[in-house]
């Protein structure tokens, strides 16, 4: 039998608004939504709703001056913060609590016994927030605001976050550099070509946290070979040593080789072996594993990525 | 873009007729291996390197009573008779270009800067270039990404680009057109720092002006 889909959602996540000609705009979770309840996957989907993360799942994470700054920006009527990249709207601030409240979400229904291979279908994407400020189209960090919710509401204080976007997550990274608890593992196109820069091999935690950030970069052009060649000599041994509690994945697709964003060339089916080989390694933790949307901005490609890395996560 | 925005100002100097084995202790305690040696006035007379006092002293071959005596003698040498009176430096209006040429031409590990009246006013080393274009490439900062257009050829490319990306406001640091490409043996090219995530923003912007973008792969291996 294989596993329900269980996508949490929100109807608001269309009003955050980008503008006209933004990449990371509302047709994103359209597409995916679209393509999900009109595939293979539409008869095990379980779409469940979203809440707001409160100020004290969001204070785990960010600064309080940065929450402050960033609801009055929205309610002041700005059209970006921190850079032209992070565009705003009125509603924004109250999108990006439901969109940080769906890893929340998943794993609380994980935890109550829903069995399902979870996705929070959200946006705007999280992975590179900064506690302190906005950038690369984020404004909250989705995924380390789950990490934090997982482990103070749950007890699972062991955490793994997988994240395979095409860019880096530098906020994640960040975030927990210096945590025994939690480890980053990042694959992405080489910082020297690629946004925001950050994630150089040699960036491997700090202090308490040493060794327990993995970076792993690929230069432009790489695709499926050598992706699963860092998944399978790099990731795998990596993770299996540090024997998580729980597994977050930072799911980006714009690694796909017809999404402009990225100069990766990962192939449609290479998420759906991604989604596979999570579901082998969420084994090992009794299926406690949580996706959460990050990039992705080839409309078709984007849905058609997200659909096949769904069918490997929850195919028996 | 000047030295004098990167160099180590006020920098510890020595005397001709200081001894060699004070000299070795300054540079030890201060870390330093080029010290600007000067006259009475302030002004420069020439350098001493660590390379200079190490083959002062004798060949640890030397016996044991031999190198005892030969060692206290080298260290009352003055440095007159060992340091270098080829006097490279730069004056303080010098550039990064400037020092960097100096820097290769001579192949020596720093520089000193010096005023008008050939005063020294700092020294500039090696480690203070990486430095000082680590900060002007803006290397390191997070926000940004490179990217890569093939060089058409057609009059004028880095003017299209610049008010390409300013129409649009785009911001970029760095915009390098490189003769032999961006990969290894390719065709000529032009790379752009832009300090955005938007790539498709930015790749729709030059394309719009005649450019095609340069993927800038390596080659396989
Ligand atoms: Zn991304």
């Amino acid at each position: 039998m294989p596993l329900p889909c269980l996508l949490v959602d929100h109807p608001r996540y269309q009003e955050h608004d980008t503008g006209s000609q933004h990449p990371e705009n509302p047709s994103r979770v359209e597409a995916i939504r679209q393509r999900l309840r009109s595939g293979p996957l539409k008869d095990r989907l379980l779409v469940r709703e979203s809440a707001p993360a409160s100020r004290a799942q969001c204070l785990a994470v960010h600064d309080e001056s940065y929450l402050f700054r960033l609801e009055e920006s929205c309610l002041m009527g700005l059209t970006a913060i921190d850079h032209p990249d992070n565009q705003i709207g009125y509603d924004s601030f109250e999108v990006a609590l439901l969109a940080a409240g769906g890893g929340i979400a998943a794993i609380d229904l994980l935890e109550r016994g829903e069995p399902g291979a979870a996705f929070s279908l959200n946006r705007p994407p999280g992975h590179h927030a900064e506690s302190d400020r906005a950038l690369g189209f984020c404004l909250l960090n989705n995924v380390a605001i789950a990490a934090r919710h997982w482990q103070s509401a749950h007890g699972r204080r062991r955490i793994l976050i997988l994240d395979w976007d095409a860019h880096h997550g530098n906020g994640i990274q960040n975030i927990f550099l210096n945590d025994p608890e939690v480890f980053y593992i990042s694959i992405h196109e080489h910082p020297t070509f690629s946004f925001p820069g950050t994630g150089f091999a040699e960036e491997n935690g700090a202090k308490a946290g040493q060794g327990l950030t993995l970076n792993i970069p690929l230069p432009p052009g790489a695709g499926d070979r050598e992706a699963l060649e860092a998944l399978e000599c790099l990731v795998a041994p990596a993770l299996a040593a540090f024997k998580p509690q729980a597994l977050l994945v930072a799911a980006g697709f714009d690694g796909h080789a017809d999404d402009d964003m990225s100069g990766l060339l990962y192939s449609t089916g290479l998420y759906g072996r991604l989604g596979i080989m999570t579901k082998r390694w969420g084994q090992a933790c009794e299926g406690r594993v949580v996706s959460i949307l990050e990039g992705g901005y080839h409309l078709e490609s984007l849905a058609a990525s997200v659909e096949a890395y769904l069918l490997g996560l929850s195919d028996d | 873009m000047y030295v004098t925005n990167y160099m180590k100002r006020s920098p510890v100097t020595a005397r001709p007729d200081d001894t060699i084995a004070e000299v070795k202790t300054l540079m030890a305690n201060h870390h330093f291996r080029h010290l600007p040696v000067v006259g009475e006035n302030g002004r420069l007379l020439g350098m001493v390197t660590d390379r200079d006092v190490r083959s002062a002293y004798p060949s640890s071959v030397l016996d044991e009573r031999h190198g005892k005596d030969e060692l206290l003698k080298v260290g009352q040498t003055a440095i007159c008779e060992i340091m270098s009176y080829e006097v490279v430096f730069l004056p303080a209006f010098a550039t990064l270009d400037d020092a960097l040429v100096l820097l290769d031409r001579h192949k020596i590990g720093a520089l000193p800067v010096v005023d008008g009246r050939h005063q020294v006013i700092g020294i500039f080393s090696i480690r203070d270039l990486i430095r000082a274009y680590t900060i002007l490439f803006g290397l390191g900062e997070r926000g940004s990404a490179l990217v890569g257009v093939k060089d058409d050829g057609r009059p004028r490319p880095l003017t299209r680009i610049v008010q390409a990306l300013e129409e649009h406001d785009i911001h970029f640091s760095r915009l390098v057109r490189n003769k032999s490409g961006l990969s290894g043996g390719g065709a000529p090219a032009i790379s752009i720092r832009v300090n955005t995530m938007n790539l498709r923003a930015v790749h729709q912007a030059l394309e719009e002006v005649g450019f095609v973008i340069d993927p800038m792969r390596p080659e396989k291996l």
